[in-house]
């Protein structure tokens, strides 16, 4: 016999009770008709006490009917969460893409850089642009390129390292396919813009400390402020804004890239 | 459908033994002029003894006290160390049967709030240790844990966390404005109780919705009250707790000073919303438990399938 059968005979059986209940309750009120007293219903007659009798036992069968009721409408209720086999199956992730190749030959930096320095110049005041080039044209700093730019320059590694350091622009570290820039301004940071992130964090698999997935295919940067405080919180991918993020249409937001 | 039919057969049947005591005889005419004296009403009755109950004996008092607090004690264990809702289960309907149906619903702390307040105005008005004990454990217990005494101990809270089988969700914006009726109920209590010994009140014990059924007897109109309370409960998560109870208000005000709460993943949230649409008494947001509103009941542990897994390892 199924719960839900049960549920509802309990229910009746429980309904029936409190019926009982309530025209003995009635029945109390009534006045005896041969009697202008009002304390002549408060008599202890027979059928008073047959009646409070009745009701000791309802009370008791209504107790334990709701009790019965209740406990086979909760289980039909509780909706059951699978349990996972592994911690990690918790975790919402998506199958890893294609590793990407490695990005360039060492010849073609030395080429690039070259001709960089040839039309930038080789003194310490074109330190700044160099970078800069270096940076539009692989979408980071290469160290590669780096040790090859001091080499021909008269720029020292140490400049280097302080001018590309200082510069929050500058980054030594590939970057992903697709940037998404969080913002983590003062109504953002509000609105949970650490949740989005750890969320964005977890469902990219990026390792803790690095800012790109495995398979270089997102970058999260968490900027200052985008300037759209009013659909807090929100991110921007490849300079395609998303709003009011919850951590499901923040991952929903990266989809379409994936 | 036989096995129903059968059910309520032997529920009527039970219901109509007849096996009522026989009044007695009344061979007098109403209205008479004297009371009824034992040989005027004849047919052998018999004055009932004199009933002189006594007040109960001061270690079972005592022992009260300290089934509160070590029942405190243990719901914090089970819901901030062991992480389990069907030992706390346990718990509350224990606590139901002890506090609700054997002690009758009385001394609670909810009601004490009115023993604290006259004793704090009226100098002449004596307060047993144990009332003031019932009255600040709890506070005490919130002050460090979060409402640890609405979850596993307060029988008024237990009877409604049972019922509850498919709750709604409540708007919050109507959630909180019903639960600042429960500070215009404390005024109230308050302002009742600390008037003249004559015209004083206790009006939280006398519209106490669910003594009645502790006792199974009271005003027709507060069973009825109770009853509805109930049946409300099962589709709202305890509405007298949250938007009644005076007490529940105190403690509000107690958990900001908390030290620890509800964390409903021991580390890293993986934010998937299962927890919110858990909690029957809307006290997540943004996927964080509200510590003041928070009932301890421990049902985001159970919606959790990561919390499972992990308590499942250690």
């Amino acid at each position: 016999m199924s719960r839900r059968r049960w549920a509802w005979i309990s229910g009746c059986v429980a309904a029936l009770c409190v019926a009982i209940l309530i025209a003995d309750y009635l029945a109390a009120l009534r006045r005896p008709l041969d009697s202008k007293i009002p304390a002549e219903r408060l008599r202890i007659t027979a059928a008073r006490l047959s009646r409070k009798q009745r009701d000791d036992r309802a009370a008791w069968v209504l107790m334990a009917a709701a009790a019965a009721f209740l406990a086979c409408a909760r289980q039909g209720a509780r909706p059951k969460v699978p349990k996972p086999a592994r911690l990690a199956a918790t975790m919402v992730r998506r199958p890893p893409p294609p590793a990407v190749a490695p990005v360039a030959p060492e010849i073609e930096f030395s080429a690039f850089v070259e001709d960089a320095i040839a039309r930038l110049g080789r003194g310490k005041e074109s330190a700044i642009p160099l970078l800069q080039a270096i940076q539009a044209h692989y979408r980071y700093l290469p160290d590669e390129a780096l040790r090859h730019l001091c080499a021909l320059t008269e720029i020292t590694p140490a400049e280097i390292a302080g001018t590309s350091s200082f510069y929050a622009r500058f980054r030594r570290s590939p970057v992903g396919k697709h940037v998404v820039r969080v913002c983590h301004g003062t109504a953002c940071h509000v609105a949970g813009a650490r949740q989005i992130t750890d969320e964005l964090r977890r469902y990219l698999a990026i390792p803790e400390g690095a800012d790109t997935d495995p398979a270089r295919q997102f970058t999260i940067d968490e900027v200052a402020c985008l300037g759209c405080c009013s659909l807090a919180p929100v991110l921007m991918v490849d300079g395609r804004p998303a709003g009011k993020l919850t951590p499901v249409t923040a991952c929903e937001a990266l989809r379409d890239d994936v | 459908m036989k096995t129903a039919r059968l059910i309520l057969a032997c529920v009527l049947l039970f219901l109509a033994i007849p096996r009522h005591a026989a009044a007695q005889p009344v061979p007098y005419q109403r209205p008479v002029e004297t009371a009824p004296q034992p040989d005027s009403i004849g047919g052998g009755y018999k004055l009932p003894a004199v009933q002189k109950p006594l007040p109960r004996a001061y270690w079972l008092q005592i022992v009260d006290v300290v089934l509160l607090g070590g029942a405190m004690a243990v719901a914090v264990w089970l819901v901030l160390s062991r992480r389990n809702r069907k030992w706390l289960v346990w718990l509350s309907l224990g606590s139901l049967a002890y506090f609700g149906f054997y002690r009758e619903g009385c001394i609670c702390p909810i009601g004490s709030i009115q023993n604290v307040a006259v004793a704090l105005t009226n100098p002449k008005y004596s307060i047993p240790v144990v009332v003031t004990a019932t009255f600040f454990l709890p506070l005490l217990t919130a002050l460090f844990f979060g409402r640890a005494f609405c979850g596993g101990v307060c029988a008024l809270g237990a009877i409604q966390e049972l019922v509850v089988i498919r709750p709604v969700t409540v708007p919050r914006r109507l959630d909180w404005t019903l639960g600042l009726l429960k500070y215009v109920y404390l005024g109230l209590a308050v302002g009742y109780a600390i008037k003249p010994a004559l015209t004083r009140n206790f009006l939280i014990c006398r519209f106490d919705p669910f003594v009645g059924l502790f006792r199974r007897s009271g005003p027709p109109h507060m069973l009825f009250i109770g009853g509805l309370f109930l049946i409300a409960g099962m589709f709202i998560g305890r509405p007298y707790c949250r938007w009644l109870c005076p007490y529940g208000g105190l403690l509000a005000w107690c958990t900001r000073l908390a030290r620890r709460g509800v964390t409903i993943t021991p580390d890293k949230e993986l934010d998937c919303g299962l927890c919110v649409e858990a909690c029957p008494y809307g006290a997540i947001e943004a996927m964080r438990a509200v510590r003041r509103n928070c009932l301890y009941c421990a049902r985001c542990y159970d919606a959790c399938p990561r919390q499972r897994k992990l308590v499942q390892i250690s």
